[in-house]
């Protein structure tokens, strides 16, 4: 086990642990920078996985952080999306300043969707933030002068002070861009009193407020803050798909990204981004799956006859064809992480790297949480 | 004029009157206790101090101030922190992050500034740095600084949570049973601790205590409640052999 000699309380402030990490994100970085180099066809499936790493980091300030479910947050990322597309083409407004506006409207209709939640908790807040999200689909449905209505809008391509990114090169950069700078700015609130006043809402409520923590006042702002990060993401979004319709931001994408919180692990910037890959690389490997599972099976049940593998293909591929079936894999991720790894993908890797760092002193009942007995005579 | 006074304190949830015109007065630099049965109301009194309850009648005098209608968050910052009885610590988080958390009535950054990290924050956070590790210094918490509240026992755990009031810099600390579930070596160094900042740091405590030994070690002034009225007042020794008292705990 590494032991990090501390000299300074900036130590503590700073952004990497030692230079060791520090080299590690260095590396990364790097990695990133060559990557078109290497995997030029797949660029435009990478951005996604940024502009979805935008969408995780929102939501885990939401409900990592602070501790608010949110099952709307899609209706955030549309609105964004169509006030992007509605400053830069029909008011031909500077794609920078049409970026700020659509970040700082979100953050206007995340104080609104806020406001009202303030009073509520657990499964109704996720249930009024739901309620949100429909009522924004059907505006973005029925106002045909601003969002196009049911036919959509076409989007063109990014051009940022006359320079152009709409090559699948350049999307990258600025995506990756704008993921990094979001994930500076996050880190930056989690580390001030911000931040600490979110996970003490988070952890206890009434401890947080008898600490002088307004509660209404911050949770208003981690509102304010995730809703404005997922209106950043949807005006790359609205490139990255190039036709908006209402009915991209539908319920089952925000439970994309709430999947994508959970299974990353709640509670770490780390999380958000592990679950932003998974979920960006699920629907790849669910349509490759459709096309070679029912084979396999075909294969198996071979044995028993030509007949029996056709017949067993033929059920297997009309099962697997079922529309409803991604939402239903999704789920079924969700329940059983919650279930089996409640920390995520992240805390699966910290228990492997606590593994192999104290080895062979590894205790299986380390991450073991404590039953909290006298919980229940919990203020509320 | 007292440091702090209850007057008059009336409070029913539903048919229950929790209590029933409790009325106490506070001198700076004392420890005064709240005694009594389970049920009696002790903790109620906390709670309304911190405005969770709101009282049905009666009011609350801090330092020339009435707090009665103050808004639950703005207490802190009017110099009153406060302990629990089955301690809410933010349980995913470090004992200094918790600590810090502590100083958050002390907080002068803006959300803009700490948004982009300015250096203005920084200094700040580097000020809270000192205070907490002060504190820190304070109650022997060195060895735990860095570990996850998770991991940590439960008497460690109700010291940190006394760190985390005492990070407030408050003038008034309100302690909820603080020996509840120590061993009897952590309860006497328990009551150090109390007498500790009383003197030295002049912090002057309302506590909540079944604990005799250590009631009678620490306080000033007792007070004994029994369903949410007063029957004594007066010094540990006088409280304990006031007969109410002796009827209130072994019934007759």
């Amino acid at each position: 086990m590494r032991f990090v000699f501390k000299t300074s309380y900036r130590q503590d402030m700073g952004l990497f642990r030692d230079g060791v990490q520090l080299s590690w994100y260095v590396g990364l970085l790097v990695l990133l920078a060559v990557l078109p180099l290497l995997v030029p066809t797949y660029l435009i499936d990478i951005s996604m996985v940024f502009i979805y790493g935008l969408c995780g980091l929102s939501l885990m300030v939401l409900a990592g952080y602070t501790g608010l479910v949110s099952l709307g947050h899609a209706a955030f990322l549309g609105i964004g999306a169509y006030a992007h597309v509605y400053f830069t083409q029909d008011l031909g407004l500077p794609w920078l300043v049409s970026v700020a506006l659509a970040a700082a409207l979100t953050a206007g209709a995340g104080v609104l969707v806020g406001l009202p939640a303030l009073r509520m908790t657990g499964v109704y807040l996720s249930i009024a933030t739901l309620a949100f999200a429909l009522i924004i689909q059907e505006v973005l449905s029925h106002w045909d002068s601003v969002t196009g209505g049911l036919r959509g809008k076409a989007v063109g391509k990014a051009v940022i002070l006359g320079v152009s990114f709409g090559g699948s090169g350049a999307f990258y950069f600025l995506c990756l861009a704008f993921l990094m700078g979001g994930l500076l700015l996050t880190q930056n609130l989690l580390r001030a009193p911000t931040g600490r006043a979110w996970v003490a809402i988070r952890d206890s409520e009434i401890a947080a407020q008898s600490m002088g923590v307004n509660l209404a006042a911050y949770k208003t702002i981690a509102f304010a803050y995730s809703a404005a990060l997922m209106g950043v993401a949807g005006a790359l979004f609205a490139h990255k798909v190039g036709y908006l319709a209402p009915d991209i931001f539908t319920v089952l994408l925000s439970i994309q990204f709430l999947l994508m919180v959970v299974v990353g692990g709640l509670g770490s910037l780390h999380g958000a981004l592990y679950g932003a890959v998974f979920v960006a690389m699920l629907p790849v490997l669910i349509s490759g799956a459709r096309d070679s599972v029912p084979g396999w099976f075909g294969q198996v049940f071979g044995v028993f006859g030509a007949s029996a593998g056709e017949a067993v293909t033929l059920a297997v591929d009309r099962f697997v064809k079922q529309p409803a079936l991604e939402p239903g894999i999704f789920g079924l991720i969700l329940a059983l992480f919650i279930l089996f790894e409640p920390l995520g993908i992240y805390g699966r890797w910290l228990k492997i790297k606590l593994y192999f760092s104290m080895f062979p002193l590894y205790k299986s009942a380390t991450f073991k949480r404590q039953k909290a007995y006298m919980r229940s005579e919990r203020l509320r | 004029m007292s440091f702090f006074e209850a007057r008059d304190l009336v409070i029913n949830f539903g048919g229950v009157r929790a209590l029933d015109g409790v009325s106490f007065e506070v001198e700076r630099g004392q420890v005064f206790t709240v005694i009594g049965p389970n049920g009696a109301g002790k903790t109620t009194i906390f709670n309304v101090i911190s405005r969770i309850y709101d009282p049905a009648r009666g009011q609350l005098i801090f330092d020339g101030e009435d707090i009665t209608r103050v808004p639950p968050h703005d207490i802190a910052r009017r110099g009153i922190a406060r302990t629990f009885q089955n301690i809410e610590l933010f349980e995913h988080a470090t004992v200094l992050e918790n600590l810090l958390l502590g100083r958050h009535t002390h907080r002068r950054s803006r959300f803009l500034e700490e948004l982009l990290c300015l250096p203005r924050v920084r200094a700040l956070e580097l000020e809270h740095r000192e205070a907490v590790e002060k504190v820190i210094d304070f109650l022997d918490l060195m060895p735990y600084r860095e570990s996850l509240i998770a991991n940590l026992p439960y008497g460690i755990r109700k010291v940190v949570e006394m760190g985390r009031a005492l990070c407030a810099e408050p003038r008034l600390l309100l302690l909820d049973e603080p020996s509840s579930g120590l061993s009897v070596e952590e309860t006497e160094d328990m009551a150090f601790w109390i007498q500790d900042i009383r003197e030295l740091l002049g912090v002057t405590v309302l506590m909540v205590e079944h604990d005799m030994s250590l009631v009678s070690a620490v306080s000033d002034r007792v007070l004994a409640l029994n369903y949410g009225r007063p029957i004594a007042l007066g010094t540990a020794r006088e409280v304990q052999e006031h007969p109410e008292v002796i009827k209130a705990y072994l019934g007759g």
